[in-house]
């Protein structure tokens, strides 16, 4: 209990007043003569026990009378379940506008439901409370009611996922800084599953987590990935059924160029069908559909394209852009030192055309010769005398890297060559150097991957003895990387979280890489969390809630909330007077 | 006849006189002056004949002269003993008019003043003067000179008691029904101040026995019902009791006009 005048406490010490009256009027009563003090006597001794009594019954009622005048007069605060004012409430209202905030169910957009408990929660707050919006984008949004109403009000949805467990556990450590009486975190999102069992949020003590309850599911599939290869496409699908058996195929359209400025390049479009999975919890999630494109029918260059599939109720994930690079097949020759695993490799990419043999030579791989070639891949030889002239080569080429000591063996770590990240490497040399170069892969976090000019260097030769590269599937596709891209200082294709949109990085006038923004494929499964993994993955029993719309709008401030009970009281006081003053009369 | 001056009140006695009023069967020793000689005549059968004189009044008036018979609840009003004095008074007039021999008995804790009933001239006076002579008591135990008044009235006749009882009940009603046994007829005026009836004072009182050392501390708004009750109660109680043994019992408060009081005694 609070009060809002608690100075007004101090007339507490009034309640003694009764008790000392009754002690100062009985000090000295004025004294009579009284002939007929038998017939008192017997009076008294009939009435004592009722008189004692009604005086200790008068006794507490004026104290109490008084103790809740006084209590009345500091305006007291009691916590209350519903209505009433609550106390000051460090609040951050976490509004997941993520992709999947987009569904429609029941021909509502999930985000207007999230949005009208965000407006309410933020609607209740006093200028006494510090209030703060976090949106999928992680930001924290601080401000005045209004500004922040305004803000929800504006709020659409938007392209980035959101990590719930970080974004309660971040705004709990927030609100848990602030010296408010009350700390409250509300969550509104559609709770997907997926967004919620990798961890559980660590809440501090005293601070609630009350999140709102989730929809209903409702089936969606959405576009995960497009990887585009010569002749065809490889799209890969997820979703949710939300229990819906889904057996009917679903078309997949592909269209790539045909936009404007670059109808005159050329254009493709396909079509293929997507079966659903064999189990009804899975759906079309998992599905991978192969659309064959016709015969190579565009120029070379970077080219964006667009899968799509037919609208659903999330619509975000419907469509999904890619780009493509479209070039000739590099003129590959390796020197017979480069090894036999290399040759073997350029042999497996002839045949796919990926790697072409011509008059001119655009890529030399060399195992530790001096490099000859426009564009070389150089290995270390394997002879360790012969370390010191294949230096002496690199240096008269102005190239500032060198081969080192030997190096101790791990893994590689290759975050722009994604399929050899994790190969192990049993012997290199370190790779020494200052100045230009990009390191490309490394291992023990030296590099063992360099691109410096138009050469790139290997820490490891790649055979066996060196390295496992050569025996792992991701070989051919690095050499077909190495040779068609890294060595040109071309970046591969990343995919990144955003509106969906493609790109291009560029160097100089020419294009290296691109860049392909969309939803995370995550966002497809609309499948929403149980309250039981909700609430443990959001701190646990003792912290978390999951509401319905109509508790979670009775339950937010609930911990702080506080009803003035003075009238309340006032009246009490009016009851124990009238109960007072029926007692002094009734029972003379 | 008892006395010797007839008077207007039938005399408790049967005796042969003026006033015949029956026969009764002749026994060994009547006189034979009384035998009725018709009934002789006409039944021959003896039968005496009975007269019913008139005969003179010996009256007491018993003043209570007790200590809290000095007490008044108000200025206006007159003491209880001062009331008693007056009401004796009057009543000694009437009946020494009447021809009644009266006389007077003051008492606390003893017997204060005794004047001997006679109805010669003067008796009045020396009744006054008995009561102005007689002080307000010390005594508290009015009972005991009670008792002792009994022996001092030996013949018979009417006892007035004027007296505000606050004595012992039992030992008082003892006194008063031995002289009922003894041929008296008792009259109690139960004299009461007002405010010894209805209590009043300030909201918290320490009411003090003028007779004893006793006192007690009362609020007198919040006890007012029960002792009315209690008086109520101690009323009852004796009209009750001296009904019972053929004593007349009169409730008197001082405010009540005299005539009313001595009203109370012709009915």
């Amino acid at each position: 209990m609070t009060f809002i005048h608690p100075l007004a406490l101090l007339g507490l010490a009034a309640a003694a007043i009764p008790a000392l009256l009754h002690l100062l009027q009985r000090r000295v009563p004025p004294e009579l003569d009284f002939p007929a003090v038998r017939y008192l006597s017997a009076a008294e001794r009939e009435s004592a026990r009722r008189l004692k009594l009604r005086h200790l019954l008068l006794l507490i009622l004026r104290t109490a009378l008084i103790i809740v005048i006084v209590l009345a007069a500091a305006r007291p605060l009691v916590r209350v379940r519903g209505g009433g004012a609550h106390e000051p409430t460090a609040l951050v209202v976490v509004l997941d506008n993520s992709p999947s905030s987009g569904a429609v169910v029941n021909g509502r957009l999930v985000l207007d439901r999230l949005r009208v408990e965000a407006h309410s929660s933020i609607s209740r707050t006093t200028s006494a409370d510090r209030v703060w919006l976090m949106l999928a984008d992680g930001v924290l949004r601080g401000g005045t009611r209004e500004a922040l109403l305004a803000s929800v009000d504006s709020v659409t949805p938007g392209w980035q996922r959101l990590d719930i467990v970080q974004a309660v556990e971040r705004a709990s450590r927030l609100v848990n800084a602030q010296p408010s009486p009350g700390r409250e975190v509300h969550v509104l999102s559609d709770l997907q599953r997926t967004a919620l069992v990798p961890g559980r949020a660590d809440v501090p003590r005293g601070v609630r987590v009350l999140a709102l309850e989730p929809g209903r599911a409702v089936p969606n599939r959405g576009i995960a990935a497009v990887h585009v290869t010569e002749g065809a496409a490889v799209i890969e699908l997820a979703g949710s059924t939300a229990g819906a058996v889904t057996t009917e195929p679903v078309p997949v359209t592909i269209r790539i160029g045909g936009e404007r400025g670059e109808r005159d390049r050329g254009e493709i479009a396909a079509r293929g069908l997507a079966t659903p999975g064999d189990r009804a919890d899975s759906g079309l999630s998992g599905s991978v559909v192969t659309v064959s494109l016709p015969a190579q029918s565009l120029a070379p260059g970077w080219w964006v394209g667009e899968a799509a599939l037919e609208p659903d109720e999330l619509r975000a994930d419907d469509r999904r852009r890619f780009a493509w690079r479209v070039a000739t097949p590099a003129r590959v020759t390796a020197t017979p030192a480069a090894g036999g695993f290399v040759a073997a490799a350029l042999a497996v990419l002839r045949e796919a055309h990926r790697v072409a043999d011509g008059t001119g030579r655009d890529v030399v791989i060399t195992g530790g010769e001096s490099p000859t070639g426009t564009r070389s891949i150089l290995q270390p030889p394997s002879d360790p005398a012969l370390v010191g002239q294949a230096n002496r080569g690199l240096a008269s080429r102005g190239v500032s890297w060198h081969w080192g000591l030997s190096g101790s063996p791990g893994p590689i770590v290759a975050p722009q060559v994604s399929i050899i990240d994790g190969v192990q490497v049993t012997r290199r040399y370190r790779l020494e150097g200052a100045g230009a170069g990009d390191t490309l892969a490394t291992v023990n976090g030296e590099p063992w991957l360099i691109r410096s000019g138009t050469l790139v260097l290997l820490g490891s030769r790649l055979d066996t003895a060196w390295t496992a590269l050569p025996a792992a599937p991701g070989f051919v596709p690095f050499v077909d990387a190495l040779v068609n891209r890294l060595v040109r200082g071309e970046a591969d294709v990343t995919m990144a979280e955003g509106a969906p949109r493609v790109e291009f990085r560029l160097r100089g006038a020419d294009t290296v890489g691109a860049t392909v923004f969309g939803p995370d494929p995550r966002e497809s499964d609309l499948t929403p969390a149980s309250a039981s993994v909700a609430i443990a993955a959001l701190g646990g029993e003792e912290r978390a809630e999951v509401l319905n719309d109509s508790a979670f709008a009775s339950e937010g401030f609930s911990g702080t909330r506080r009803a003035d009970i003075s009238g309340l009281l006032l009246g009490l006081a009016l009851l124990l007077a009238f109960t007072d003053l029926g007692v002094a009369t009734r029972t003379r | 006849m008892e006395g010797f001056l007839a008077g207007l009140h039938r005399s408790p006695f049967r005796g042969f006189s003026l006033e015949f009023t029956e026969h009764r069967a002749y026994q060994a020793g009547d006189e034979l002056r009384y035998l009725d000689w018709r009934i002789l005549g006409r039944c021959d059968r003896l039968f005496v004949k009975q007269f019913e004189e008139e005969t003179n009044l010996r009256s007491m008036i018993l003043v209570d002269a007790s200590r809290s018979m000095a007490w008044r609840g108000s200025p206006e009003r007159l003491t209880k003993r001062a009331y008693a004095d007056r009401l004796g008074a009057a009543l000694a007039l009437i009946l020494l008019r009447q021809r009644d021999a009266t006389g007077l008995v003051t008492f606390d804790e003893q017997v204060r003043q005794v004047i001997p009933a006679r109805v010669k001239a003067g008796q009045w006076t020396r009744i006054v003067r008995g009561l102005l002579d007689t002080p307000d008591g010390q005594g508290t135990a009015a009972h005991a000179a009670l008792q002792r008044l009994t022996a001092l009235l030996a013949r018979r006749g009417m006892v007035v008691l004027i007296s505000d009882l606050l004595f012992d009940r039992d030992l008082a009603l003892a006194a008063l029904r031995y002289l009922r046994h003894r041929g008296h007829q008792v009259v109690v005026f139960h004299l009461m101040d007002p405010a010894e009836v209805e209590l009043e004072g300030p909201p918290e009182v320490r009411f003090r026995d003028p007779e004893s050392a006793l006192s007690v501390v009362v609020r007198p708004r919040e006890l007012a019902r029960a002792y009315a009750d209690t008086v109520r109660r101690e009323i009852a109680a004796w009209r009750t009791a001296c009904r019972r043994h053929g004593i007349a019992y009169h409730h008197v408060q001082t405010d009540m006009p005299f005539g009313m009081a001595l009203r109370l005694l012709t009915t």
